[in-house]
This record gives C-alpha cells, structure tokens and sequence, in this order.
C-alpha cells in the first residue's frame, strides 16, 4: 500500500545521498578527496550514524538560487558512536556548491550543537568548505556568526574536535579556532584568514596555499593546529584516539581503560636518563614513556613550540595530562610559544576534569628582545594563571634544573599544586650556581688571585647549598624527594589518594587571564 | 665441598645452572646489570647482586666487579655459562688465583683451545685430521686473498676468537673477501675485544657434529655421545639434536675416541665438546675444542639420562667421573630448537621489546629451557636465544612430532620468533629423512617454504579472523559503560539549576 | 562491513546478524551464516567458539583502516575500507603496501656504522642501504623497492629505534 508514497520517500533520500552529483564527487575523489558521507562512515562505528535534517533546503531566491537547490545543503549533520561512544558529527560536503555555508546550513549545525549540549556529548565537525555562500550574503556571515557563539557556549562544556581536510577561508577558520582540537590532513588542507589571491593583490606578496595556511604550517609555526593527518585513515584514528582520553562532558571523568601495566612497576633505568654533565640535553620522552602505561603516550601540539611537551596518558588506566620541559629543544626553556601551548592545554585539562602531571627541567624564560618585544611578560603570565586556576589534582615532578620564575611557573607548590615531588638530580633555585656567584661574588672574584678556583669552589659551595631539593624539601615546598625508579607507583598513589579532590573558589563571572 | 656458586650469567643458562645447585642444595649467587632486574635467575637465586649499567662490557664482562662478588659473598666456585666470560682464560686464571674453583677447563687448556691456530697444530701432532687453511694468522686482507685463491673458494673468513656465530663469513671470491674482511675484523672485536683472522677452506654439504666430552682431574675421560648441529644460519646453531642421523655405533665409537684423544692432547678438564665436520664422502674433520658447556647440553642430557651440570661440580670437587665409557648407550632420541628472538625474514635481524604474553609448553618428553615470563623484556643488549625448546622420543619420529607440537603450542607475544621457521623445517620431507647439512635453509629453500606455511596457516584461520574482526565492537560495550548510565550526574544538575 | 586479509586474495563480507543470548551472535560471513559465542574477553582479547570450534584471538591494533590480531597463535592483519584506499593514499604518497611507500622504515634498533648510498642515487629492491650494529651483530638494512634515494634520514655513528625513518625513496 501507498507504494508510490514510499518510492518517493526513497527516490529523495537516494538523490540526497548523491550529494552534488556523480561528476562532481569524482572531482572530490580525483583530488584525493572522500566525500562528506564517506568520511562519517569512516569514523563512526559501523551502522551507527543516524542523520538529521537530511533532505533540508536553503530558501534563497536571488542569483536564481532556487534553481540550485540540494538536500542537505551541503552539510551532514547526525550523531553515532565511536567505538561505542555517543558523539554528534556534521560534515561539510564540498560537492554540494563547494561546500560553502548558507543560512540553513548554520541552522543545522547550530541545531546539531544545541542537540550534543542538552545530552552532554562531544562535538566533532570536519571542515571542507569553500567559505560563505556570496550569493546569500550578510544571510551567511549571521550563519557563522551563530556558529561560533554555540562554539563558545559549548566551550568547556562537551568536546570540541574539529577535522580539517580541505579548504576553510575566511571567517569559517575562527569555528575551529575555538573548538578544542584542530587535526588538519597534510597536502588536503588550509586554513587561512585571506587568501593567496588577495595577499597578492594587497600585498604583491606570493605564497602558495600551502606555505601560507596548509597543515605543516599551521603545526609548527602558528600554533593552530595540533596535529597533523597523514591520510584521511589517520585523521579518523587522531579523532578516535583522542576522544578515548576525554570524557563524555565535564561532569564525568575520563574513561578508565583497565591495563596490564604492574602500578607498582619499578624503573632502574629511569635515572641513567639524567646524563652526568647537566649542560647535556636528553629526550623529555624517554621518561614520559617509562612511567605512564605502557603505550598510552599521546602528544599533542607536537611539532609546535617543541621546547615543552604536553599530552595524555594514562596512568594505572586513568587519563592524565602531562606538561614537561623538554632539554634537547632551546635546553627545555620557556617562551612565548611554549607558554601558549602549555596554559591552553592546563585549561583545557580543568575543563574536563583531568589530572595534570608537570615534568620540571628548565633553566628559566627564554632572553632577548625577540621575546620581550612579543610579550614574553605577557604570555608567561597565562602559564601562572592557568596552573593556579585549575582545580584538577596537580602533581609537579623536579626532574633536573628549575630556576627562578620558570620554577614558580611549572607547578611550584604556591600554584595550589596538590603534590611536590623532586628527584635527587633536581636543582631548585633562583638561578644557576654559575651565574648566581658571577652576581653576588662579583666583588670577591674581581679581587682574587686566582679567580678560577675560587670560582670553582664558590660554585661548589653554591651548588651544595642551594642547587639541590634539600632546600626546599627542608621548607616543605617539595613534598618528598624521591627515587627515579619508584617514580611511576608514587605518582599513582598520588593520584588514588586525589580522586574525590574538591576546591572552593569565591564567585565570579570569570577571571581577566593576560590574553 | 663446593657450597655456594655464583653464575656469572644471566638468562636461562643462569637458571640452569641454579637449578642443578637447587637439587645438591648449593647456595647460588646471582648478578645482574640494570637491564636484568626483574629477571627471573635475580629471583631464584638464593643471593643477587648488582653489578653494572646494561652495556655487558660494565656488567656481565666486568672481571674486576665479578670477582668483588665473589668475594664478598663467600662463594667458592664459579659457573661462566656459555658466552660473555666462558671461555675468557684471564678470567680462569683470575678464580684460580683467588683460589676460587672455576666450574670448567684451566685457563692455560682454555687458551689452547680458543686459538684456533695452536689447537690446529696440537691436533695435528696427534694424529687428529684437521679442515685445509692458512697456515697461521694473516695480517691483511691480501694475505688472506693470496691463501684464498691457493686452497680455492669458497672460504671461511674467521675470527680465531670467534664463537657463536660472530666473526666469521662465507665468501665465494676476491670482492666479498675484501668486504668481509672488515666486517670480521669489526664483529670479533666488538664481541670479544680482539680480532685475528684465519682462512679456512669451505667445504660443501658438510655436517656438523660435535661429541660432549668429560675428563676429570684425574685423567678418566669419556664421550657422551654426539650431537647434530647441522641446521645453522650465519654459523650459529638453529636445530640440534641427538644421536645424529648419519653415526652409528660403529662411528660414534670411532670418533669419539678421537674427540677423547683430543680433549687429552689440551689437557682438558671438566665438560666441553669436540666439534668435527663431516664431509658427504663419510670422513670427520676435527675443527677446535668449546672449552665450556654449551647451549645445546640438554640433548645430551635427555638421551643420556646425565645432569651434566651435576656432572661438572662433581669433577670440580675433585671425584672422578662414576662411570666409564662402556656403560654409556644412548637411550632414544632428542631435538632440541633454539627459540631465537629474531626476524626470519629480515635476514634474522634482532627483534626486541615487552613480551607481555607467553605459554611455555609442556608434556611428556617435552622440556622447556628459558627465561621467558609474561610481562618481560627482552634486551637488546645481549643475546637473541630466549629458550631452548627440546623434546625427547624413543625414536627419531617421536621426538620431532614432540617438538613440532611444542612448538605449535609455544606462544611468545611481541617479538619476532624463530618458532614459524622451525616448524617448516620441521616438517620439510628433508628433515624427516635426515638429509641435513649446514646449507640446509638455502638448499632447501626453507625461507620459501616458510612464506608458503604462513599463507596457509592464515587461509585455515580466515574464517575466525572475520568473525573476530566483526565481533570487535561487542568489546567496548564490556569496557566502556553507555553514556547513558554514567551520565546521570549530568541529568540531575542541569535539573537542580 | 569488507574485509581483506593481508597476503590472501579474497574479499570478505562480514556483520553481525542478531544477537541471540547473552553472548551469543549469528554472523555473517560471505553469505554463510556462524554461530558465535563469547566464553571469555579481556583486556587483552577474546576466546570465542565459531561453530563449535575454539578460537583465541588477540587484538593488538586497531586503526580505521586496518586491525592486527593474532588468532590461535598465527599473526593476522585485516584491511577495511580497501574501496577508499586509492583516493585516500593519492596525495601523501604513502600506501601502507609494503613496496611503494616513501619511507624505509628501521625494524631494528642499532647504531648506524655504514651509509652505503647517498642522495640522488638509484637504488634496486634489496640493494644495502645501511648497516646498523646491534646485539654485536652488524645487519644491513636493504632497500623495500626500486627508486631513487630522495632524503637520507641517518646519520653515520648515530643510533636508530625501531620504526625510525631510514630514508625516503621515490
């Protein structure tokens, strides 16, 4: 019965499957491109995607519009499970008018994102749009702008991850600029404000897509994008990894993903980390990799600002978040950079009730007036303000070197961190042994007969007696100097005995963090 | 009275040897480097103590460190294993001189035997025949070029103080002599800390066997039969086994009588092993003496009925061997497969790294040498062998079907292993007719072979793969509760505010 | 969903039917249909009975495209989405099949003692391309494929880990 009532409602859901046409999906395919559908299909569980809004329109009459209508116009919007996760998804689809944005467009993702707030699950939109549709004008520029305010309301709220995997000019950059995670697809994206085009035009300036706004760009120079995709296949498996560390919404807790990895697992090796001489540098990660389960070490920001390592791990099964100073990048200083990246991942950690774990050997703040000039002072702040803002359990580890303000900047204890712990090799003080007997020995130096043994020995002296953790282990402001090898079972410790930790914070509409 | 011996080993020969110790109730001590913590031979030993950074030349090759431990545990024997100071007569000596009995030869045979070249001469003036070669050592690749192209290629290329596989080459002609000169000179030194290169001839199709020897201090000396080692890769060892396929009483009396007479010409004590070639035409060729126990023991062991460990205490404890030559027969037959971590098809290259899950098979006639352990590690800083794997059968047949299905029920998760290989070779017609040589994996063509086994053992797993693959999902449900269920805190505060 | 089995022809259509029990599926396979029961998962894996007969299965990997596991001991990899594959690998030049990917990859750890090649120069499959040293044994690494040495990624006397790039070849 009603048999021509059902072949319609199939003959339209077929066409709206086609998306933009055969032709034009062979175009996105002979770009080394999938289609919008074709990518949810990759990243949701197998037969779980559920979509909305299917067969929407837009309603636009100028420039003959009507002519060209689309079911879905061009954005697939739905929800579905990640490895049995329930998350919410929309798509870009550039077959369909280039993937550009229209009023109904915005309608459905800001639809979709009121959907994933009131249930309390994360966001994943991927990008591949040619921008604002011109011919619906200021219609689809109040289109992004809602966008970007359910962005804001969702921020801190659920998950936000953003895939880019093709072009996003314009205004449509500053949606996954507030989202929490950008992964861009090497060689198939771009991201920038103004195009190759029109920064020839203004500025005689040539530069190709890529070099100006294209993936490895965005990595390691401006800082936009925190990973970057191979393939398609690895920009699913960054989305489907990530996710896995992060919890639904920030009332619950990150998922607990039981291991085989011993919590009591001893590390003898873990010392022989630290080389003799404190002027060699060694790799940060050796150590992140020992003490947390095995294989679970995910960076993010890798190849940004690499003189600071941050990620996730689990430790004993539960998420944590790591900051370390990494020595063999400018000898693990702080900078501008490194402080951004640092401060947004704390914040992000706070959001979503995940411990922080902060690895210390630094020698203090980048010098010069590169990073003065830039606001050094400025962005250093915001690493302050993020590790006192959080309320998660912090824990701050002194591995080596912490010297004057990057000491106080990386989790020191008055930071309201929960626990201190330095290992023998740790140095805390205002500064090296070396240039604090330059200052306050300058007048004895300048007077001795031989200047280099007494400088040696001053050095000596200093060094016994400031630059080691027994000061501030006699202060109280490291709670216990520790064993590398028991390094792992303390921290876990640690952490069990913060699970239930409750902060009280006076009222306020928010903070004013130096921006 | 031997009462207390520090093994100066690691890995499985250590737990061997604290095994043996553990039935004559000798206390054992242990060391161990910064690799070997959590090795088991560390646990089971009545006493462990650490003695260096992982590197074998700070640890395991650290004479000075190991003779502190000797002394400050009290122990009064030592057991060197195989390998690292096995064979090390400055080492023999060192424990003679502190008066500490060394479980193996004196460090003056030791000397004799570990250069090839004076072994060569002492055999000769005993009427043992030795393998065609350069007279004496060569300084440079030409000599060895010249004495190559006299006897004919092919020729071996080795490291006097080779052993183990490291420090010798095959090479058909001038051009691969050249580069592997280097390459000899650069192994032998790395692993024994000097290099002196002799040229031997290579002879084709040739079998590899080898007699265990025993001699006490008072002058008794006997075989205990000999062992097959002919299934070898880079000259070390892969498949032995025991009684050989090719020796019957006739020649296992003869030769073994000439690996005797051998061991007297060094003035051998203790327990060690005449290695000879055997040529297609039937003739044995006497290559040198392994002054220690070596790896392949349990083979022996098992058609013997002996614990040649037992054995070497005994005789270092100054008694004589309790039986004689004539008492000795061979009881049934025994295979023993060196399970190697290693990548077959990437030319045996080292595989490293966590082994988190492993099964160690069992039952009868199957006995297991190893210092496997779910949640282990095997280093990359010393040997590949993590087990022995033997199987004991009344006959040829009974012991390789054994070993074949020990090795089917041996799982070892994260490195490579050399388990799929044996198992080819292991059912390859040739083997089951006892066709081998010491080119058996290229004359065979085992390497493809094994390609093919693997094929068709995924084709008869398809089916399960799929339906695993296809199940996947149901796992999450177990792990990770729906959001639904945990997500009630989130329901009651949106309604509270 | 397809699946490929690396090193066997065959595609493989595969789903989960209905379940029938608490840990009883019927699957699909190819258009036959099995009987599955769970007896036992972990964090590890999972053993399960496929028509009467006892299977035990690892899983190691799991990405979008490809799942590692080890079944009854026999080590598999398993392709999904293999339709996409062409599309997918066109602009990183990368094909997860062995032979025309960028990279040599390192499967041992090592310490680099001879760089047999340098940059520009046309190699064949099999050709040494470095020697590494590792566990004393000294072990050349050979080319994966025909081309031409576009990046040497090593260094002479440096160490290499496991998985490291060795070089890229064209």
């Amino acid at each position: 019965m009603h048999s021509d009532k059902i072949e319609e409602f199939l003959k339209k859901n077929k066409i709206a499957e086609q998306a933009g046409g055969q032709d034009k999906i062979l175009d996105q395919h002979g770009k080394g491109k999938l289609t919008g559908r074709e990518r949810i299909d990759l990243l949701l569980d197998e037969g779980s995607f559920v979509e909305l809004d299917k067969l929407t329109t837009h309603h636009y009459h100028e420039y003959e519009m009507q002519k060209k209508k689309f079911f879905g116009d061009a954005i697939i919007t739905g929800y579905g499970k990640i490895n049995g996760r329930q998350v919410f998804v929309f798509a870009y689809d550039f077959t369909v008018l280039g993937g550009t944005l229209s009023q109904m467009g915005a309608k459905k993702i800001t639809k979709l994102m009121d959907h994933a707030l009131r249930v309390g699950c994360p966001i994943i939109g991927i990008a591949d749009s040619g921008g604002a549709r011109i011919q619906e004008g200021i219609l689809s520029l109040d289109g992004f702008a809602d966008i970007f305010y359910h962005n804001e309301l969702a921020s801190g709220v659920v998950p936000q991850i953003t895939a880019s995997i093709g072009p996003s000019a314009g205004g449509a950059v500053y949606s996954p600029a507030m989202t929490d995670f950008v992964i861009m697809v090497d060689k198939s994206a771009s991201m920038f404000v103004t195009g190759p085009d029109v920064v020839k035009t203004v500025l005689a300036e040539e530069v190709s897509t890529d070099e100006l706004g294209g993936a490895m760009t965005h990595a390691t120079k401006s800082g936009v994008s925190h990973f970057v995709a191979k393939n398609e296949y690895d920009c699913m498996d960054y989305i489907k990894n990530l996710l896995s560390y992060l919890p639904q919404n920030n009332t619950q807790e990150p998922p607990v993903i039981q291991t085989d990895d011993d919590p009591n697992r001893l590390d003898h090796n873990l010392i022989n980390v630290i080389p003799e001489n404190s002027l060699q540098p060694y790799d940060m990660k050796e150590i992140i990799h020992s003490i947390l389960d095995d294989n679970t070490f995910f960076e993010i920001h890798e190849l940004f600002a690499p003189n600071i390592v941050v990620g996730y791990g689990r430790l004993n099964g539960r998420t944590v978040g790591i900051v370390a100073n990494q020595p063999i990048s400018l000898a693990g200083a702080l900078d501008i950079d490194s402080s951004n990246k640092a401060s947004r991942f704390i914040r992000f950690c706070d959001c979503y009730n995940i411990p922080i774990i902060t690895l210390v050997d630094t020698p203090g703040y980048m010098p010069g007036t590169n990073q003065e000039h830039n606001g050094i002072i400025r962005h250093g702040s915001k690493l302050l303000y993020a590790f006192c803002e959080a309320t998660v359990p912090k824990i701050t580890l002194v591995i080596g070197k912490a010297y004057g303000g990057a000491y106080i900047a990386m989790g020191s204890k008055n930071l309201r961190t929960d626990i201190n712990y330095a290992w023998p090799t740790a140095q805390i003080a205002v500064m090296g042994s070396e240039a604090a007997v330059k200052i306050m020995n300058r007048k004895d130096l300048a007077e001795a007969k031989d200047p280099e043994s007494l400088k040696k020995q001053l050095v000596d002296e200093f060094t016994e007696k400031f630059s080691n953790p027994y000061v501030a282990a006699s202060h109280g402001t490291v709670d216990a100097v520790i064993d590398p090898a028991e390094t792992r079972p303390m921290l876990i410790k640690g952490l069990e005995m913060l699970l239930n930790k409750r902060e009280k914070q006076l009222p306020r509409k928010h903070g004013n963090i130096n921006l | 009275m031997i009462e207390k011996v520090l093994i100066a080993n690691r890995g499985e020969i250590a737990l061997r040897v604290i095994k043996t110790c553990k039935t004559l109730g000798i206390k054992t001590v242990a060391v161990y480097s910064d690799e070997d913590y959590n090795s088991l031979h560390v646990k089971q030993a009545t006493e462990s103590y650490h003695i260096g950074e992982a590197a074998p030349a700070k640890s395991y090759l650290n004479q000075e460190k190991i003779l502190d431990v000797i002394l400050s545990s009290g122990a009064d024997a030592v057991h060197p294993g195989y390998g690292f100071l096995s064979e090390n007569s400055d080492f023999a000596n060192l424990c003679e001189k502190n008066k500490i009995n060394f479980l193996g030869p004196s460090g003056a045979s030791m000397e004799l035997c570990g250069d090839k070249m004076k072994c060569k001469d002492v055999m000769a003036k005993a009427k043992v025949p030795t393998v065609p070669g350069s007279p004496d050592l060569v300084n440079d690749a030409d000599e060895a070029l010249s004495i190559a192209n006299d006897i004919g290629y092919p020729v071996l290329l080795k490291s006097v103080y080779g052993g183990g596989g490291r420090g010798i080459r095959l090479v058909h002609n001038d051009k691969e002599l050249r580069e592997a000169y280097d390459t000899v000179t650069g192994e032998s030194i790395a692993a024994f800390g000097k290099s002196a290169i002799l040229v031997e001839k290579f002879l084709e199709k040739i079998r590899h066997i080898e007699f265990q020897l025993a001699r006490d201090k008072h002058g008794n000396a006997v075989h205990i039969f000999e062992r097959e080692c002919s299934i070898q890769r880079r000259n070390q060892k892969l498949i032995e086994m025991s009684p050989s396929p090719v020796v019957d009483q006739k020649i296992r009396d003869e030769i073994g009588q000439l690996a005797v007479k051998a061991a007297v010409a060094v003035d051998y004590t203790n327990l060690g092993t005449a290695e000879f070639l055997r040529v297609d035409d039937g003739s044995f060729y006497f290559i040198e003496i392994n002054a220690r126990l070596q790896v392949e023991h349990p083979v022996t062991e098992l058609v013997s009925g002996l614990d040649l460990v037992k054995l070497q205490i005994d005789i270092a404890n100054g008694e004589e061997i309790p039986f004689k030559q004539k008492d000795l027969k061979i009881n049934g037959c025994a295979i023993e497969g060196r399970i190697n971590a290693e990548d077959t098809f990437l030319d045996f290259a080292p595989s490293t790294g966590p082994v988190p899950d492993v099964t160690i098979p069992s039952g009868p006639g199957v006995r297991c040498d190893t210092y496997l352990y779910s949640g282990c590690t095997v280093s990359p800083f010393y040997d590949s062998l993590m087990a022995k794997l033997n199987a004991w059968g009344q006959n040829f047949e009974e012991a390789r079907v054994r070993l074949l299905n020990a090795l089917n029920d041996f799982y070892i998760e994260g490195v490579e292993t050399s388990i799929p290989l044996y198992k080819t070779i292991l059912k390859s017609k040739e083997f089951m007719e006892g066709n081998l040589s010491t080119d058996f994996l290229q004359r065979y063509n085992i390497i493809e072979r094994l390609k093919e086994d693997i094929k068709n053992d995924t084709i008869q797993k398809q089916d399960a793969a799929i339906a695993a693959a296809v199940i996947h999902s149901v796992r999450y449900n177990s792990r990770v509760k729906s959001s639904q269920e945990t997500n009630e805190y989130w329901k009651s505060k949106l309604d509270r505010s | 969903m397809d699946y490929k089995i690396a090193d066997i022809e065959d595609t493989f259509n595969a789903e989960i039917v209905k379940q029938l029990g608490n840990s009883e599926y019927l699957v699909k396979i190819n258009d036959n249909e099995r009987n599955l029961k769970i007896l036992n998962m972990s964090a590890r894996g999972i053993e399960f009975i496929l028509d009467q007969k006892y299977h035990k299965v690892k899983y190691l990997d799991n990405t979008t495209s490809q799942m590692k596991i080890v079944v009854d001991g026999v080590p598999i990899t398993l392709n999904m989405h293999n339709n996409l594959n062409e599309i997918v690998f066109k602009n990183s030049g990368e094909s997860g099949v062995g032979n025309s990917q960028l990279n040599l990859y390192s499967q041992i750890p090592g310490k680099v003692v001879k760089i047999s090649i340098s940059e520009g120069s046309e190699v064949k499959n099999g050709d040494v391309i470095c020697v590494l040293e590792s566990m004393k044994m000294q072990v050349s690494i050979k080319s994966h494929k025909d081309g031409i040495v576009k990046k040497i990624k090593i260094k002479d006397g440096g160490t290499v880990a496991k998985n490291d790039v060795i070089a890229e070849i064209e």
